[in-house]
């Protein structure tokens, strides 16, 4: 057997349980999706935002609303493994353990990604300007697939300690600051109609991102299970 | 308890002597700054703070490393004194910053990126400690506390990096910040203060950290955990 | 002193392990050895550290220092190696919201068995839960998921099993068709560690007991040679 293809088909073994498990209880997105509604609903009488809202505005309030909802969703994700342990099943299966890890990440891209996808229209529609851009879409793409592979480590960290899933907004909305800084600057320049040559190197600090944080699940995520 | 090592009495003299004989240096030996005023002083220590800050940060990220393949405790004793120390040497950083702004800015703080990032460092580390003390074996602690110091410190360069963007798209922002860039118009008197303070600095860095490592050893002994 | 077993007969080897926790020693320099095929009841105090010791065979707990091999590499970190071990704890390791099917298909896939859907099939069979395969665990009752457990340990047909209190939940009808489960997985030769502290049932068809005392094997002893060894004895008469 070849031991890529191996690997490639656990990541995906787990990335699809996971969807079904999520189809079956719909216990992820659409708390998720809510969630980001009541965070825009919050933002706008807390600040007075008004329908007309500058390109930068839209884009903050959209990653602000983004980062807190997929908070729900990384712990729902790690919970999710641990009520029954179902984890100890997965690091005893005849795969790398890496592999659960990218499978984690796949499932909590999609889950966020999605809610992401939902959120363009509904900011179009409050905020009367077209979300729907390709090159918005492709830095929400890198920004969450930043996002969650760190949040997918700290959420496995935190779900280990007393306090569960409390803790998780602490540890990873400040490590994940660059990610936002990045993905809301070239949202802001693309909104704005920039050209692309004004933000193409926070969308190629985004990818680097990427790179670093999945390397560090690589590396650590196997430490962080094992007791 | 092992006795206390000689090399680090020597240390403790040295900076007994070398902090107040850089503060003198400091205060009677460099000039006034033409535009700034005496103000302008806090520099020295302020820039040699944040740098013994970084330093320990850094060193208890590879302390981490050090841990995590070694698991010995001693190693993560050295990584948990570095984070404390490096988050009293941050504070410094941040007041002594906001004593300079006072009076040049005209206010005690700006969302400038680089207050910002720093401020944020300082919340990531205080995460560092939130998250031992909500984990219950010292084996855990020092486990996810390693992990958790590497991954932090792997952000740094990106934090560093986003601000280095903010640069190239909003130069006029920047050009209020950054004492660091001024360190190459000093005069020869300047120049020499500057980089006596940062190796005192550095000395006191190391003294702290180790007398808090050696603390810790003491803690871990009296709670009956550590060997 | 090497873990590497000696002759292909032995079948898990632990040299010199130990465990602790807040630096108590909760497994202290234990050695125990088991030959192929052996069903060795592993009995001891609750708290004792039996838990504790099938999870670090389970390659599930990282051991402080010693050396552990299963089957006949001592390599237990290899990934591939783990498809030798078939372990049930205290925990279902389900997932409530899946049906049983689903749920074994999933690790059916990851142990990336051919065929998977006849085993599948098969194994519910065998656990007797074919009427309600389409219920979502979380309908399930304890021992319902005690026997859907039984079932996704054995799923990949494990070479060594590992077995921690696996009669708890099972009602009396689910122990009793426990008890023939075992007894045919030890006549075709598997290796099977179980953890009991309530021993009795299973002295009947074990062929081993391991005495868990102080963080080490204090006894390790056939069934039948139980009688010459006084305190282990007296120990099973307590525990009954």
């Amino acid at each position: 057997m070849n031991p890529f293809r191996d690997y490639l088909s656990a990541v995906w073994n787990i990335l699809r349980k996971d969807l079904q498990v999520e189809w079956r209880g719909r216990q992820g997105v659409p708390v998720m999706l809510v969630f980001s509604l009541l965070v825009v609903f919050l933002f706008n009488f807390a600040l007075q935002l008004s329908p007309d809202l500058q390109a930068g505005l839209a884009a903050g309030l959209l990653w602000v609303s983004l980062a807190f909802a997929s908070t729900l969703g990384l712990n729902r994700s790690v919970s999710l493994e641990q009520e029954n342990k179902a984890m100890d099943g997965m690091l005893m299966a005849p795969v790398d353990r890496s592999a659960i890890y990218f499978g984690k990440v796949l499932s909590n891209f999609s889950f966020t990604f999605l809610v992401g996808l939902v959120l363009l229209p509904v900011f179009s529609l409050f905020y009367q300007q077209n979300m729907f851009k390709p090159m918005l879409v492709l830095v929400m793409v890198l920004g969450l697939g930043a996002y969650t592979s760190l949040g997918t480590l700290l959420a496995a960290l935190s779900i280990q300690t007393r306090t569960r899933d409390v803790l998780l907004p602490v540890l990873l909305y400040p490590l994940a600051l660059p990610i936002l800084i990045a993905a809301v600057e070239s949202s802001r320049s693309i909104l704005a109609g920039q050209p692309i040559a004004d933000y193409q190197s926070w969308m190629t600090f985004l990818l680097a991102g990427n790179i670093l944080f999945t390397a560090a699940g690589l590396m650590f995520f196997e430490t962080i299970l094992e007791e | 308890m092992t006795k206390k090592p000689k090399l680090l009495s020597l240390l403790d003299i040295l900076c007994l002597i070398l902090v107040p004989g850089a503060l003198v240096l400091i205060l009677f030996f460099t000039p006034i700054e033409r535009v700034m005023g005496p103000v302008q002083k806090v520099f020295y220590f302020h820039v040699s703070a944040a740098w013994a800050g970084m330093l320990s940060f850094l060193i208890a990220a590879v302390a981490g490393g050090v841990y995590l393949s070694t698991r010995k405790q001693k190693w993560d004793w050295l990584s948990l004194s570095s984070i404390e120390v490096g988050l009293v040497f941050g504070l410094i950083a941040i007041l002594s910053g906001m004593i300079w702004a006072q009076p040049i800015w005209n206010t005690w703080w700006v969302w400038d990126p680089r207050l910002t990032t720093t401020a944020i460092m300082e919340l990531i580390y205080l995460a560092y400690f939130i998250l031992r003390s909500s984990l219950n074996t010292p084996e855990s602690r020092a486990r996810l506390g390693a992990v958790y110091a590497i991954v932090s410190a792997a952000t740094v360069p990106l934090t560093f990096f986003s601000i280095r963007l903010f640069r190239t798209i909003h130069p006029v922002v920047i050009a209020a910040g950054g004492s660091g860039e001024s360190a190459f118009n000093m005069t020869p008197r300047m120049l020499l203060a500057f980089f006596v303070s940062l190796f005192v600095f550095t000395l006191l860095l190391i003294d702290l950290v180790w007398h808090r490592s050696r603390l810790a050893r003491l803690q871990a002994v009296n709670r009956g955990e550590g060997v | 002193m090497s873990a590497q077993p000696s002759d292909t007969n032995r079948q898990i080897v632990v040299n010199d392990l130990v465990k602790k926790y807040h630096a108590r020693s909760v497994l202290n320099h234990l050695f125990i050895t088991m030959d192929k095929g052996a069903l060795c009841i592993l009995v001891g105090d609750n708290g004792v550290g039996k838990t504790t010791l099938l999870r670090i065979l389970a390659g599930l707990v990282r051991p402080d220092s010693g050396e552990i091999a299963i089957g006949n590499s001592s390599s237990s970190r290899e990934p591939q190696h783990r498809r030798m071990i078939g372990y049930l704890g205290h925990h279902s390791m389900l997932y409530q919201d899946l049906n049983a099917i689903e749920n074994l298909t999933h690790y059916a896939r990851l142990y990336q068995l051919t065929q998977a859907e006849k085993i599948v099939s098969e194994s519910i069979q065998s656990v007797d839960l074919k009427n309600s395969q389409y219920q979502m665990v979380r309908t399930y009752s304890r021992g319902m998921q005690q026997r859907l457990s039984v079932a996704r340990s054995l799923l990949h047909d494990p070479e060594v099993l590992l077995l921690d209190e696996p009669y708890t939940g099972l009602d009396k009808q689910g122990a009793q068709f426990l008890d023939m489960r075992l007894q045919s997985l030890h006549r075709q030769g598997k290796t099977i560690f179980l953890a009991a502290h309530r021993p009795h049932r299973l002295l009947s068809f074990a062929s081993h007991v391991a005495w868990l005392k102080d963080g080490a094997i204090a006894e390790y002893s056939p069934v039948q040679d139980i009688p010459g060894h006084p305190d282990l004895a007296a120990y099973l008469q307590e525990s009954a």
